[in-house]
C-alpha cells in the first residue's frame, strides 16, 4: 500500500485540508469528509462565548480517522511561533504542527529566519515540524538538516489561486529532499493538484481552492481524486519528453504499394 | 472582588477563584480550552487548585478554522 509516511505516522490520503474560510462549520465537515483528508488544520484562536461554533476541536475529533495539525498562523517571531506551538499540542495532544510565520498581511510571505529558528526548536523538542515556506532550495535542505518532518513550500501566494507559480523551484526541492515535500498554498484547481504530485510532491495541502469554491464538498471530492490520479502518474513514470514528434503508428508507406 | 485581564479584556472575579471556578463562570467545559496565566499553560489537573491573582493575565484559546 502506497503510504504518506511523516514520522512515524502513516496517511493513506495525500490530501491535507485546511479548515479556514468555509461559510460555517456545517459545510467545513462536509467537506472534510468528503475530501477523506487524514490531516486536518487548524488555528487558535481567543475564546469566545457569544461564539462557541468557532470551537472546532470537538466536531473535527468526531470524524474517524483525523489527525489535526494546528499552525502557529498570528505568530510574527520565532517567539511566538514556538508558544503557539505548546498551547497547541496541550489542545491538540497531536505532535503535528504547522510552522507558519508571515509578518506581512499584504502578501503573507513567510519569513525565512524567523521560521527556521522555531522549526529548529521545535524539532528538537519532538514536534513534527511541517514548515510553510517560500519556494526556496537552500532553505528547504536547512530545515531537513534541523530535524523538519516536511517542507511546504507555495505554489503561489496564499489564496490568490495562482497555481504552481514556483513549479521550477518546486522540481529541485523535490529533487533534492530527503524529506516529503508537499505543496501549500496557491493551489485553485483539481488539475494543478494533480500536476504538483505528478512532480513528486508526496502531499497537496488546500484550503481556499476548496473552502471558496461553489459546492466545497464536491470541489473537496474532486481534490481527492485528482491527488490520488496525480500521486498514481507518478508511480507509474511519466515518459520523457521529446523535443521532436515521435510517431505511434507506422509511418511506412504501404498505400502506394497496393 | 478582585480583576484579571481575561483575553485582553478587564474580568472581575470572586478572590479565591481557581481556574476551573473562572471556566465555570464564562460557561465554558474547559474540555477544548487551552489556559495560559501569565504565558504559562495550565493543564487540565491543575486548574482547580490555581488562584488567579488580582492583574493575572489570562489567555483563554480554542481551535479555530485555519489552514
Amino acid at each position: 500500500m502506497d503510504l504518506l509516511q511523516i514520522g512515524s505516522y502513516t496517511f493513506s490520503s495525500r490530501l491535507i485540508l485546511g479548515t479556514g474560510k468555509f461559510s460555517n462549520a456545517s459545510v467545513m465537515l462536509d467537506a472534510v469528509r468528503a475530501s477523506g483528508a487524514q490531516l486536518v488544520t487548524v488555528a487558535l484562536r481567543r475564546f469566545n462565548r457569544e461564539q462557541a461554533e468557532d470551537d472546532l476541536f470537538g466536531p473535527l475529533s468526531s470524524i474517524e480517522g483525523i489527525t489535526l495539525m494546528p499552525n502557529t498562523s498570528g505568530a510574527s517571531t520565532a517567539a511566538e511561533a514556538v508558544r503557539a506551538a505548546h498551547i497547541a499540542r496541550e489542545l491538540s495532544g497531536s505532535p503535528f504542527i504547522k510552522v507558519e510565520i508571515h509578518p506581512n498581511p499584504q502578501h503573507l510571505m513567510p519569513d525565512p529566519i524567523e521560521t527556521y529558528e522555531a522549526c529548529r526548536i521545535l524539532a528538537q523538542e519532538g514536534f513534527l515540524v511541517m514548515p510553510y515556506i517560500a519556494a526556496d532550495p537552500v532553505l528547504a535542505k536547512r530545515l531537513e538538516e534541523v530535524g523538519c518532518a516536511s517542507v511546504m513550500p507555495l505554489g503561489s501566494a496564499i489564496g490568490s489561486g495562482q497555481g504552481l507559480a514556483t513549479s521550477g523551484m518546486l522540481n529541485i526541492i523535490i529533487r533534492e529532499s530527503g524529506i516529503p515535500v508537499i505543496v501549500d498554498a496557491g493551489l485553485r484547481s483539481p488539475s494543478e493538484a494533480a500536476h504538483a504530485m505528478e512532480m513528486g510532491c508526496e502531499a497537496v495541502l488546500v484550503n481556499s481552492a476548496v473552502a471558496a469554491a461553489g459546492n466545497p464538498p464536491a470541489m473537496a471530492e474532486a481534490f481527492a481524486e485528482a491527488v490520488a490520479a496525480g500521486r498514481k502518474a507518478f508511480r507509474a513514470g511519466l515518459m520523457q519528453k521529446s523535443g521532436s514528434a515521435v510517431a505511434t503508428s507506422p509511418l511506412t508507406s504501404f498505400l502506394g504499394t497496393v | 472582588m478582585i480583576t484579571i485581564e481575561l483575553n485582553g479584556k478587564q474580568q472581575p472575579l470572586p478572590p479565591d477563584s481557581a481556574v476551573s471556578d473562572l471556566l465555570s463562570i464564562i460557561g465554558s467545559d474547559g474540555k477544548s480550552v487551552a489556559v495560559v496565566v501569565n504565558d504559562h499553560i495550565i493543564r487540565p489537573e491543575n486548574r482547580p487548585s490555581h488562584l488567579l491573582q488580582e492583574g493575572d493575565r489570562v489567555e483563554l484559546l480554542i481551535f479555530a478554522g485555519g489552514g
